[in-house]
């Protein structure tokens, strides 16, 4: 005891070979320790060793745990990661796990232990033994999994019965197992049955009483093509393909900001599945609509609207340097959907380690993420094809001939021109003037030397040599380098020096003159811009020749935050510099750490802005400005130069003013005239247009509409101007070959980085692939090795999805995880022969609909047999067709069908649902209750108090994706049947229209019964329903007229189990 | 340090409560409780100390240093230039900010001591059964990140809540009991839904809202009059047969509504509860928290009560400015029914059993740019506890002089989560869902039970 206190006091000066006292000290100090709190999780007792990390021996800390670093370093307390960890330093790698620190003098005991060399006794023979084993030896292993093998495609066996192939696989197992598939349903139950599996909508009465009438053998075929066809086939399949991306309008968080035009998404959709697009079209459109050949719908590349696909679900505000982990969340989420959508494989399992189960290692994670994380999430415009051409065309004689007005008006103004100039004040501002009237002014009093002028101009064009970097340059056609502008203004707002820009309103002609350069504005402030840099990489400060207004944002996007909070609403009218500096770009002020990011500025009018509008009250944008479709901006050049070192103006323009002998103002009304004189034939000089902005704000230059000549240009100009179509807009991606690889967050860190993984593809896809642009993020070779027919997921998943949506249930019933924790397909066989027949059709969805509907097991009753029942009464042979509860988008499209109410138009913006309560905060906002009749597939997805009814019947919260959503059977949907505002409306909408029409009662309650369930009542139900009728009729005191009594009937059969279920 | 969204892997061990996951529905049991057998009752790890839950929600962060955590240094240094440790997570970690010293005075309270300030005058009055701890850390200081971290164990809203996972490991006492039951008070909280909703869990053990005005439940008020209700019920009975939902939405209309109306209860109730007092938000607040102890009586597992928002701010204690006035409105809507609450349960003998927590997603920082707000502030921050097998009378924790960083006892939600599971019999390690490839847990990969607090 008494050597161990004295070790302990002179610890540090101990030689660092172990001596008999540092054993004795280990022995007496530290093996207690290490048996007492660390044994349980690190030795060879340990039940589940973690870390792999074991301390019972020597060698156990010299070999160190996973991390493969030694646990000790002897003699560096600071050094070792034992230390550390027993002191807390670091509350992620805090040991003991989860409790409180050692006592003090225990750690005390552990540090001089190490300071003395760290003595250890325990060394003996025996082999570390490594519990953990080889990767490649589980992966090799991990790769002979059902799901990762190629199709197997056998022929069908022959069995009796069969209507194709789908049936001799299913007739064939029910027969192993002694079983009969059920008898066929009757017609109008397969009517109904169809309509609501294709449309999502209760076939009408029409429809059911032409498929009775058609005695032709193929009139079931007909029916399905009929349904196929129908422009709601689309609507119902797009609802099925948005529970895997989880669509919603809305971001949810803290503020619900908006989805930028997500509806587009959804409409694109729409269009895809009537249009048939093939699956692997779309999954390459869905992950690099921006790298592929457009494809055109009404003028706009449906393409590019496909990478919505990505950007959905939660998303919060801010970026990574502002809060950890913003950027990797949206990492996370999005490798998750598309492992889980596409390939039904749980890569998110391994952000922190290798998957525990599947053949998927966390470098599979990092290889995604690096291609995700080097994608740019902007605003893209759609149009494939310029309208604005033609309008254009149109304006720009009309925009000469207003100059040419002006320039002779102006010519012949000279007199008062000068008595204009002579009547301005004299001035004494200290510096070098650097407006006109300025020194027009400084001249009056005393006159500048020209010597000295001379000087003043060289000294700066100097420092504008030495300090400048010209990085892009807008006002020629081809020198914005690495720098991108896009939008349908910036496209058409190429512009001489001394452009005009007509004022949209009032009782001016020009709001502005312009410099050469790219201006959104030239033809309306309507039409779009955007400008993205490069990211910004050793570049100290920027100086942007720019003018801007309406709430253009200006942002630099760190990490690819999808909402920037570093946005800012720039409003600078008037031509000048706008100097951005941060010292270094990529540590942007404010940030957490000091760690380099990736940083580029985006500069956007409100239609190609991500974050617009912003979260309610952000820089001061009100809903009004929100809904002004007016923004706009412009630059000349782009700059880098030194911090504090802007560009300067060279005063070139000054020199006919100083030179010679003559009076001031007439000079400067000389100077002034010649260059009215070369603006008005087109051959402006860039400094013409500095002194021509200037006299126009100045008021030298008269500007008003009272010639009526003028006028009736300007009012030509300003209707013709309305014409433009401002261009679709909708939040996708881009490609920037700037792409970086990540490196794996050590146990899915943040902060605390392992080796870089090639960015790429999941390794039992292929792994990386040579990329075709070095560069590039390889998202274009990701998609393409996903929609390969080589992939032996892909097809598999989604012909499993799509039996799901048809059968109720999945060949594999867990159709997002085909994993180890998956459930094994019921029918292997089966799967791969329709994986292999979709492939070979060419990816069609509605072939494979087609194949599957047609099948005489999609045609069977929903009658199940006792014998059927005792064998597998799980239905897992499909021994009969399932009945199934309608989803909610169905059950409120069926109220609104049946009751007349729908309005079948097809696409648009998002109808708000109905709310009791509004948050305009947050804008939820209360929609119409009945939602103007649209199908759910419209109303608005807020994510943050997502529609109630809907919810209330399981329409899934769209964070995650679900592949298979739940039916829930429930008193509160009972409730919402019997008192629901919405259902009441729906049934007293019903009754009334009924009643428009002549009929006995019965033949009315047949026609609404009929209208409901696709067939007409029984006797006996008919009678039930009569009674009823007269019943409240009794209790309400009307008469069997009264509208009251058969809103009560409509209510009834709303409530009726058949009204939301389809045997 | 970082953090970020961890899973606990694949347990080989196959601890399912699949038979538990389909046995609560809403407020169907209350028209229920003659037809349905007794519940098992729950299938828990361990003993319980609580049988059930109410969370008083303080949403958007109370100044800890103004209510429970007193810091004489900050007066001393009033005014003067802040300074602070590295770890401190709060906004405002540059500018000028200066030390802010407490708005309102501490005094000790009770037999115990306890340190309250006059803030919360009523529920100083029960300080003796105040388990206080000082030395809670978030993980970031924004309200969404941690209002989800506070409910859901994760700052990202894609998990199950608290209360719903409760409502999963427990079941219900009766067949058709709401496991899970939000007090609201018209206002939702950073988050959203996902704060009370039930994620990969069953859908059926979301919250279920109770509203404080009007219609307290959604779709409760009959739509026809009675009897013809009755009559549509009986045709439904002819033409479909069983038509249980049905019948158990019916009876709710009347059941609901009773449970929900407090005119029954004494006028010395009402009176500590102050369901009479002058604004809309002090008697709806009053209301709710009577309703908390209504329905734990009749047996739901977790009830949670949230605050009202009275004026436009992002959350309800979120004083940026306006420090004296907002917080101390607040705190006359919620002090004196919720130190009601206390007393109530404790006269009535469901204190013990009752674990009753107090707790926002925040606190507000010791320092500020001006003298009237606070900003947010997570590297340590105070909760109270009280009831349900958790001493009363003390502090558990510490901030350091200035109430900047927990620097004793550091404590983290994912350590309450499963303090709070383990008064309930469960083990927070053993409570897992399946979902996505991995075994799911409240806790994550984190927790660890505050057995020195338990009595």
């Amino acid at each position: 005891m008494r050597i161990a206190f004295m070790l302990f006091i002179l610890g540090v000066a101990l030689p660092l070979h172990a001596s008999d006292a540092g054993v004795d000290f280990f022995e007496k100090k530290i093996r207690p320790a290490l048996v007492d709190h660390c044994y349980k999780c690190h030795s060879a007792d340990a039940k589940k060793l973690k870390g792999g990390l074991r301390l019972d021996l020597k060698a156990g800390w010299q070999l160190g745990g996973d991390s493969g670093k030694p646990a000790v370093v002897p003699g560096k307390p600071e050094e070792s990661p034992l230390i550390r960890a027993i002191r807390h330093d670091n509350a992620d790698e805090a040991m003991p796990p989860n409790q409180s620190k050692l006592p003090a003098y225990v750690i005390a005991d552990f540090v001089a232990w190490v300071k003395m060399g760290a003595p250890d006794p325990r060394d003996g023979n025996v082999e570390i033994k490594r519990v953990k084993q080889d990767w490649e030896t589980i992966y090799a292993e991990r790769l002979k999994w059902w799901s990762l093998q190629p199709l197997a495609v056998k022929p069908p066996p022959k069995v009796a019965g069969a209507r194709n192939d789908v049936d001799r696989f299913l007739f064939a197992a029910l027969a192993a197992k002694g079983l009969k598939p059920a008898a066929e349903a009757d017609r109008r139950t397969l009517a109904r049955r169809l309509s609501f599996a294709l449309t999502g909508l209760p076939p009408t009465i029409e429809t059911v009483d032409r498929f009775l009438a058609d005695t032709s053998p193929t009139a079931y075929e007909a029916l399905v093509q009929t349904l196929l066809a129908s422009p709601h086939f689309g609507e119902r399949w797009a609802r099925h393909w948005m529970d895997v991306v989880h669509y919603a309008d809305t971001h949810g968080y803290e503020w619900d900001t908006p989805a930028k035009h997500a509806w587009r998404y959804r409409d694109y959709l729409i269009r895809a599945f009537n249009d048939d697009v093939p699956f692997d079209r779309m999954i390459l459109e869905q992950l690099a609509g921006d790298l592929i050949s457009p494809r055109l719908h009404d003028g706009a590349n449906e393409a590019l609207i496909g990478p919505m696909a990505l950007r959905l679900g939660e998303r919060r505000h801010g970026d990574s340097a502002q809060v950890e982990g913003v950027t990797q969340e949206t990492m996370a989420n999005i490798i998750d959907t598309v492992s889980k959508g596409f390939l039904a494989t749980t890569v998110a399992c391994a952000q922190c380690h290798d998957h525990k189960l599947d053949a998927v290692g966390q470098r599979d994670y990092y290889a995604l993420a690096g291609v995700f994380m080097s994608t740019r999430w902007g605003v893209r415009p759609l149009e494939a094809v310029d309208v604005n051409e033609a309008v254009i065309a149109e304006l720009r004689p009309l925009k000469q001939r207003i100059r040419g007005e002006l320039a002779k008006r102006w010519l012949g103004t000279r007199d008062e021109l000068i008595a204009k100039l002579q009547a301005l004040p004299v001035q004494d501002k200290p510096g070098f003037p650097e407006t006109y009237a300025a020194l027009y002014q400084r001249m009056r009093k005393a006159p500048i030397k020209f010597q000295d002028y001379l000087e003043e101009r060289q000294r700066r064009v100097e420092a504008n040599n030495a300090n400048l970097k010209l990085l892009a340059d807008f006002t020629v056609a081809n020198g914005a380098k690495d720098w991108h502008w896009e939008g349908a203004g910036m496209k058409h707002g190429l512009v001489r020096e001394g452009e005009i820009v007509i004022a949209e309103t009032g009782d001016m002609a020009l709001s502005q003159i312009l410099p050469a350069g790219r201006w959104s504005h030239a033809w309306s402030p309507r039409l779009a811009g955007a400008l993205r840099s490069p990211l910004l990489e050793g570049v100290p400060a920027l100086s942007l020749g720019f003018a801007g207004g309406k709430h253009v944002g200006q942002s630099f996007i760190l990490d690819h935050a999808f909402h920037s909070e570093r946005m800012k609403f720039l409003n600078q009218p008037n031509v000048g510099w706008l100097t951005l500096s941060a010292n270094k770009f990529d540590t942007l002020e404010g940030s957490i750490d000091k760690m380099p990011r990736r940083v580029y500025l985006e500069l956007a009018t409100k239609s190609l802005n991500n974050y617009f509008p912003p979260r309610t009250g952000y820089g001061g944008v009100t809903e009004s400005d929100a809904a002004d479709p007016r923004s706009w901006f412009g630059l000349t050049r782009v700059y880098a130069h030194p911090v504090g070192k802007p560009p300067i103006d060279m005063l070139a323009r000054f020199a006919p003013l100083l030179a010679g002998q003559s009076d001031p103002a007439t000079k400067l009304a000389t100077a002034l005239l010649a260059a009215v004189e070369r603006w008005g034939r087109d051959a402006c000089r860039a400094e013409d247009v500095l002194l021509l902005d200037e006299a126009l704000r100045a008021g030298w230059l008269a500007n008003d509409l009272k010639s009526e000549s003028l006028a009736k240009l300007v009012a030509e100009y300003r209707t013709l101007e309305k014409k433009l179509e401002p261009e679709r807009t909708v939040g996708s991606v881009s490609e920037w070959n700037e792409a970086r690889n990540e490196r794996i967050g050590i146990r899915g860190s943040y902060t605390d980085f392992g080796a870089e993984v090639p960015r790429g593809n999941i390794r039992f896809l292929g792994g990386p692939v040579s990329l075709k642009n070095p560069h590039s993020s390889g998202r274009l070779e990701l998609a393409q090795s996903i929609a390969s027919p080589n992939n032996p997921l892909t097809a598999r998943v989604y012909v499993n999805r799509v039996w799901l949506h048809l059968f109720g249930e999945g060949l594999v019933r867990t159709p997002d995880d085909f994993g180890h924790l998956g459930q094994a397909p019921t029918h292997p066989e089966l799967l791969d022969y329709l994986a292999d027949r979709f492939l070979r059709e060419g990816w069609s969805t509605k072939k494979l609909v087609t194949f599957l509907v047609t099948s005489a097991a999609w045609r069977q009753s929903s009658a199940m047999s006792k014998e059927a029942y005792a064998v597998d009464p799980e239905n897992r042979l499909l021994h009969h067709m399932p009945m199934r509860r309608l989803e909610a988008e169905a059950i409120r499209d069926a109220l609104l069908a049946v009751s007349g109410r729908l309005d079948p138009q097809l696409f648009g913006p998002p109808i708000d649902p109905y709310r009791t309560a509004e948050d305009a905060a947050k804008r939820l906002l209360r929609g119409p209750l009945d939602g103007n009749g649209r199908r759910s597939i419209y109303t608005k997805m807020t994510l943050m108090e997502p529609p109630r009814f809907l919810a209330l019947f399981n329409q899934p919260i769209p964070r995650l994706t679900v592949g298979k959503r739940d039916v829930s059977d429930v008193p509160d949907q009972a409730l919402a049947l019997l008192n629901d505002p919405f259902v009441l409306a729906m049934a007293k909408h019903w009754s009334e229209r009924e009643l428009k029409v002549a009929r006995s009662a019965e033949q009315r309650i047949a026609a609404m019964f009929t209208a409901a369930f696709a067939r007409p009542p029984s006797g006996a139900e008919s009678a039930r329903l009569m009674k009823f009728l007269a019943r409240s009729a009794e209790l309400r005191g009307a008469s069997l007229q009264a509208p009251i009594v058969w809103q009560d009937l409509a209510h009834a059969l709303i409530n009726m189990r058949e009204f939301i279920y389809v045997p | 340090m970082s953090r970020n969204p961890r899973c606990p892997g694949f347990a080989s061990a196959f601890n399912r409560r699949d038979f538990l996951q389909r046995s609560s529905m809403g407020f169907g049991w209350l028209a229920y409780q003659g037809l349905a057998q007794q519940w098992a009752s729950a299938a828990t790890h361990f003993t319980p100390r609580a049988k059930r839950v109410i969370f008083l929600f303080m949403d958007g962060g109370v100044s800890h240093v103004d209510s429970f955590d007193p810091k004489p240094e900050l007066a001393k240094r009033h005014g003067q230039q802040a300074v602070w440790r590295a770890d401190a997570l709060s906004q405002g970690t540059s500018g000028n900010r200066k030390w802010l010293r407490n708005l309102w005075d501490f005094k000790q309270r009770g037999q115990s001591g306890l340190w309250v300030s006059d803030l919360f005058p009523h529920i100083a009055r029960v300080a003796d059964e105040l388990c206080v701890i000082r030395s809670l850390v978030g993980e970031s200081p924004l309200h969404g990140a941690q209002a989800l971290l506070l409910h859901t164990g994760r700052t990202v809203g894609a998990a199950p809540s608290l209360g719903s996972w409760l409502s999963y490991g427990l079941g219900a006492v009766h067949e058709q009991l709401p496991g899970y039951v939000l007090l609201n008070n018209d206002w939702i909280p950073n988050g959203g839904f996902q704060n009370f909703a039930s994620s990969f869990l069953p859908a059926n053990h979301q919250a279920t809202m109770v509203r404080a005005r009007g219609t307290p439940v959604d779709n409760i008020d009959r739509a026809s009059p009675a009897p013809v209700q009755r009559a549509m019920l009986e045709l439904l009975s002819e033409q479909d047969g069983a038509i249980r939902n049905h019948e158990i939405a019916a009876h709710m209309q009347t059941a609901v509504p009773e449970l929900c109306d407090i005119q029954g209860e004494t006028a010395a109730t009402r009176r500590l509860y102050g369901v009479d007092r002058p604004s809309d938000f002090e008697r709806f607040y009053a209301l709710q928290c009577l309703r908390a102890r209504r329905l734990i009586e009749a047996g739901v597992r977790f009830v949670e009560v949230t605050c009202p928002l009275t004026h436009n701010n992002n959350a309800p204690w979120d004083q940026h400015g306006q420090l004296k006035l907002r917080h101390e409105e607040n705190a006359r809507i919620t002090d004196q029914p919720v130190a009601a609450l206390i007393t109530d349960l404790k006269a009535r003998g469901l204190l013990d059993e009752t674990l009753v927590v107090w707790a926002g997603e925040m606190g507000r920082t010791p320092h500020s740019t001006g003298s009237d707000g606070r900003d947010h502030h997570v590297s340590g921050y105070t909760i109270f506890l009280a009831g349900g097998g958790i001493k009363g009378g003390m502090t558990f924790g510490a901030t350091d002089e200035m109430g900047m960083s927990a620097v004793e006892d550091r404590v983290d939600i994912h350590d309450i989560h499963a303090t709070i599971l383990h008064q309930l019999g469960l083990d927070h390690e053993r409570l897992i869902f399946r979902f996505g490839g991995r075994d799911m847990r409240l806790t994550d990969v984190h927790g660890r039970v505050l057995t020195e607090i338990v009595s």
